[in-house]
C-alpha cells in the first residue's frame, strides 16, 4: 500500500510543470554557482601563489632582518566554492613584523566593491533560499489541495491509513525534491573533480555532511509544509501562511536575534577600542613625562650645591645607574600599555564572543540559522575564520620575529638607518645595506590553519541535532493535525 | 430484486446511526437503513437533509456521536481499514489526478483499493463497459469533461467489485444521456448482487431503479418505501409534502417509515 502511494506522489509530482520548473531553477543555478566558484577559487589561488612569492622577494631585498616585514595570506579552501560564508568579507592579508600587531586586511570585497552589491550565489544560498522556496511550492497544498480536489475522499474510501498516506506524501515530496538538488549538485562535483581542483579526503567529508545538511533543511521544510496543509482547509490560506513563515524564517528571524544581541551585549566599537587603547598610553606616557621630571629635579637637588665639575663628576658617576633607572621606568610604562592593551583586546573578545554566542542561539530559533551556521562551520568559512587566521598568524608572528632577531643577532648589523639631509641631493635614506639579498631559505613559512572535517562537524552537531529536532516537531504535528484531519 | 437475496444479510446498515456536529447541528437522527445484496436504496432530500453525513458516516470520515455504520458486517468506524475492503464510492463530483491519464489514474485508485491482479485489458474493458472512448484512455484527465471523469469514477469502482457501492449524488450535473448511461450501469452492477446506497435530487430516476426510497429531512429518515410500494404513487408530491414539512398529516395516512427489510 505504503509503495503505491509513494509511486504515485512521486509520479504525480514528476509530471508536475512545478517539478520541471524546479528542476530547470535548480540545475541552472547550481551549475553556474559551482562553475563560477570553481573559477573563483582558481583566481584566488592564483593571486595566493603570486602574492606570496612577491612577499617572499620583498623579504630577500630587504636591507636587513630587522627591517623585513613579511605578509601571511590567507589560503583559499576548495569549500568556499559551496559555501563562501565570510570569506569574501574577511581579510587577505596581514603583515607580520615585530612592530605591529596582526590584522586581517584587504577583503576580496573591499578590493572589488562591486561584488558586494549583489553577492555570489553559492550552494548554500540557493539550498537556504531557492530550495527551502521550491519545499513550501511543492507541499502547501499536499493535504488541503487533495480535499479541495476531491481525490482525499476517493483515496480515503479505500483501506488507506491516514499514517501510511501521510508518511507516502512525506516520501513522495521529499524524493521529488531531492532529484533536482542531487543531480545538479553531483554534475558539479563531477565538474569539480574534471576541473582538477585539489579537493582533500576531509573536504569530500564535508562536502558530504553539507548534502547531508542540506537534505534535513529541505525535510524540515517539507515538513513545515506538511503540517500547515493538514491545519488549513485551504490551499489559498496554507500558501499564504506558509509564505510569512518563509519570509520570517529566512529573511527575518536570524537577522533579528543578531540585532536583538547587538542590543542586549553591547560592545565597543574597535574606534572606539583603539581609542581607550591611545588615551591610556598618553596618560601613561604624560605619568611617566612627570615621573622623569620628578626624577631629575631630584637628581638636580642631590647636586645642588656642587661646582660645575663636580656636577659633571657626579653625572659621570651615576649616569649608567639613572639610564638604568630611567631605561626601567620607559619599560614599566611599554609593559603597561601592552598589558593594558592585552587586557582591553581580550575584554572586548570576550564581550564579542558573548554576544555572538547570544545572537546565534537567538537567531537558532529559525531552522534557516541552523543551517546557514552549520554550513559555513562545515566549510570552514564560519566566524571563527577571522579569529583562527588572526590567531595562526600571531603564532607565525612570534616564530617570525624570533628568526629574524636570531639572524639580525648573528649579521651583527644594527638594523638601524641614515637620514642624510643635502642641499643638492635632497634627503637621502642609508640603510647600509649590501647588495645581496638575504638569504631566507630557512626563514619559518606562514601554513594556513588546518581545519579537520571531524572538528567542523563537531562544530555543527547542534545545528544538526537542531534541525532534527525541528524536523520531529514539524512531522509529530502534521501526523497529529492529519490524524484528525476532516476529509469532507 | 430477487428474493434470495433479500433474506441474506444486509451488506450496508445504519444502526441508530447519529450525527450532531460541534456547532450543534444534528445532521442525522437515529437513522436505521439496511441495504441487502442486488439492491438499490435512494436517499433522497434536499441540502442539509443528511445524506452525505450518512455516506461520509459509512466511509469514516466523520465519526458518529452515537449509533453504528456497518458494511458487510464490519463496523466502519471501529474497522475501518477491514470495513472499506467491502465498498466502492463514487462522489457527485468524480475528480483525479490533473496529470494522469484516465489509464493511471484507474489503477492507482483500483490498487489502492487492494487489487493488484489486473492488467491493462482489464482496465481497457472496464473503461469501454462505462462508455469512455478508447481514445480518452491514455489522455490527461485535466481535458475530460464531468460526464468522462464520472465515467472514470464507476470504472474504479466496478474494478474494485466490493460488493457495497456508496453514491453520492453520482448523476449530479450530468447531461439525460449521460445520466442515463450511468443509471443503466448502475443497475447493472445491482443485477451483479451488489448492494447500492445512492444519495440523490433526482426524483425519477430513484423511482426508476432503487429498490427502496428513503426520504431525508433535517437529519431524519421520514419515510421509506419499497419499489412496489411506490407503484402508483406520485413519489414527486410525496417528496415535496415532506420536504414541506407535512410529515405528520402524511403519516397519518398510513405506515411510510416501516419498511425495514
Amino acid at each position: 500500500m505504503l509503495s503505491i502511494l509513494v509511486q504515485k506522489e512521486l509520479k504525480n509530482i514528476l509530471l508536475s510543470p512545478k517539478f520541471f520548473a524546479t528542476f530547470l531553477v535548480c540545475s541552472i543555478l547550481i551549475l553556474i554557482s559551482v562553475f563560477i566558484g570553481i573559477n573563483e577559487y582558481k583566481n584566488s589561488v592564483v593571486q595566493f601563489e603570486t602574492n606570496q612569492l612577491i612577499a617572499q622577494q620583498d623579504v630577500e631585498q630587504a636591507s636587513s632582518w630587522m627591517q623585513v616585514r613579511n605578509i601571511a595570506h590567507r589560503k583559499p579552501t576548495p569549500m568556499q566554492i559551496f559555501v563562501s560564508g565570510l570569506h569574501f568579507d574577511v581579510g587577505r592579508l596581514s603583515g607580520i613584523s615585530t612592530f605591529n600587531d596582526v590584522k586581517l586586511v584587504r577583503s576580496p570585497y573591499s578590493d572589488e566593491t562591486l561584488f558586494a552589491i549583489f553577492r555570489f550565489i553559492d550552494f548554500a544560498f540557493i539550498v537556504q533560499v531557492v530550495l527551502s522556496l521550491f519545499a513550501i511550492l511543492f507541499t502547501y497544498d499536499a493535504i488541503n489541495g487533495e480535499r479541495e480536489n476531491g481525490t482525499l475522499k476517493l483515496a480515503f474510501s479505500n483501506p488507506v491509513s491516514r499514517v501510511q498516506y501521510l508518511f507516502a506524501k512525506f516520501t513522495g515530496t521529499w524524493l521529488g525534491l531531492i532529484v533536482p538538488l542531487l543531480i545538479p549538485i553531483l554534475i558539479g562535483l563531477l565538474l569539480l573533480i574534471l576541473s582538477g581542483v585539489p579537493v582533500t579526503s576531509s573536504d569530500w567529508i564535508s562536502i558530504g555532511s553539507l548534502i547531508a545538511l542540506s537534505l534535513l533543511y529541505i525535510t524540515f521544510f517539507i515538513g513545515i509544509g506538511l503540517f500547515i496543509s493538514a491545519i488549513t482547509r485551504k490551499s489559498s490560506l496554507s500558501f499564504l501562511l506558509l509564505l510569512v513563515i518563509w519570509i520570517s524564517g529566512v529573511l527575518i528571524l536570524p537577522r533579528m536575534g543578531v540585532m536583538a544581541a547587538g542590543q542586549l551585549v553591547s560592545i565597543e566599537s574597535v574606534a572606539q577600542l583603539e581609542a581607550k587603547q591611545e588615551a591610556f598610553e598618553r596618560a601613561r606616557w604624560e605619568d611617566y613625562s612627570a615621573e622623569i621630571s620628578e626624577t631629575w629635579q631630584a637628581r638636580n637637588q642631590e647636586m645642588e650645591g656642587m661646582d660645575e665639575d663636580e656636577r659633571r663628576a657626579y653625572r659621570d658617576e651615576k649616569e649608567w645607574e639613572w639610564l638604568e633607572v630611567d631605561d626601567a621606568a620607559r619599560k614599566r610604562v611599554q609593559s603597561d600599555i601592552i598589558e593594558n592593551n592585552r587586557m582591553l583586546m581580550e575584554e572586548s573578545q570576550n564581550k564579542k564572543k558573548v554576544q555572538e554566542q547570544l545572537a546565534f542561539n537567538l537567531a537558532r530559533i529559525s531552522p534557516v540559522s541552523s543551517f546557514r551556521l552549520a554550513a559555513m562551520n562545515l566549510a570552514g568559512t564560519d566566524i571563527d575564520l577571522k579569529r583562527r587566521y588572526e590567531e595562526s598568524m600571531r603564532r607565525y608572528k612570534d616564530d617570525f620575529t624570533e628568526f629574524t632577531q636570531k639572524k639580525q643577532a648573528e649579521s651583527g648589523n644594527s638594523g638601524g638607518f641614515r637620514i642624510e639631509v643635502d642641499s643638492n641631493e635632497g634627503v637621502k635614506l642609508d640603510f647600509g645595506r649590501n647588495d645581496q639579498t638575504l638569504d631566507t631559505s630557512e626563514m619559518p613559512q606562514y601554513s594556513a590553519p588546518i581545519v579537520q572535517a571531524g572538528t567542523t562537524l563537531g562544530n555543527s552537531i547542534l545545528d544538526f541535532g537542531l534541525l532534527i529536532v525541528f524536523i520531529i516537531a514539524t512531522f509529530g504535528g502534521s501526523f497529529l493535525a492529519f490524524l484528525r484531519y476532516d476529509m469532507r | 430484486m430477487n428474493n434470495e437475496t433479500i433474506k441474506q444479510a444486509p451488506l450496508l446498515e445504519a444502526r441508530n446511526l447519529t450525527k450532531v456536529y460541534e456547532d450543534g447541528v444534528k445532521a442525522l437522527d437515529n437513522l436505521q437503513l439496511r441495504v441487502h445484496p442486488g439492491e438499490i436504496f435512494a436517499m433522497l432530500g434536499g441540502n442539509g437533509a443528511g445524506k452525505t453525513t450518512t455516506i461520509n458516516l459509512f466511509l469514516d470520515f466523520i465519526q458518529p456521536t452515537s449509533g453504528h455504520a456497518f458494511i458487510n458486517g464490519i463496523d466502519a468506524n471501529a474497522d475501518p481499514l477491514e470495513a472499506k475492503k467491502n465498498v466502492a464510492f463514487v462522489s457527485e463530483n468524480v475528480q483525479l489526478y490533473p496529470n494522469f491519464t484516465a489509464m493511471q489514474n484507474v489503477d492507482f485508485f483500483v490498487r489502492l483499493g487492494g487489487r493488484h491482479q489486473y492488467k491493462r485489458s482489464d482496465y481497457e474493458a472496464a473503461l469501454v463497459r462505462v462508455g469512455l472512448q478508447r481514445e480518452a484512455f491514455d489522455k490527461k484527465l485535466k481535458d475530460f469533461s464531468k460526464g468522462m471523469r464520472q465515467k472514470c469514477g464507476i470504472a474504479i469502482a466496478i474494478l474494485k467489485d466490493a460488493p457495497a457501492i456508496l453514491l453520492d449524488e453520482p448523476t449530479s450535473g450530468l447531461d439525460p444521456k449521460a445520466g442515463k448511461e450511468f443509471t443503466r450501469l448502475v443497475g447493472d452492477l445491482r443485477d451483479e448482487g451488489k448492494a447500492i446506497l445512492m444519495s440523490t435530487h433526482d426524483i425519477f430516476r430513484a423511482k426508476e431503479i432503487s429498490d427502496h426510497v428513503g426520504i431525508l429531512n433535517g437529519g431524519v429518515l421520514v419515510a421509506q418505501k419499497t419499489n412496489a410500494e411506490l407503484k402508483g404513487v406520485n413519489l414527486e408530491q410525496l417528496y415535496v409534502e415532506y420536504m414541506a414539512g407535512y410529515m405528520e398529516e402524511t403519516l397519518e395516512t398510513g405506515p411510510l417509515t416501516n419498511n425495514l427489510t
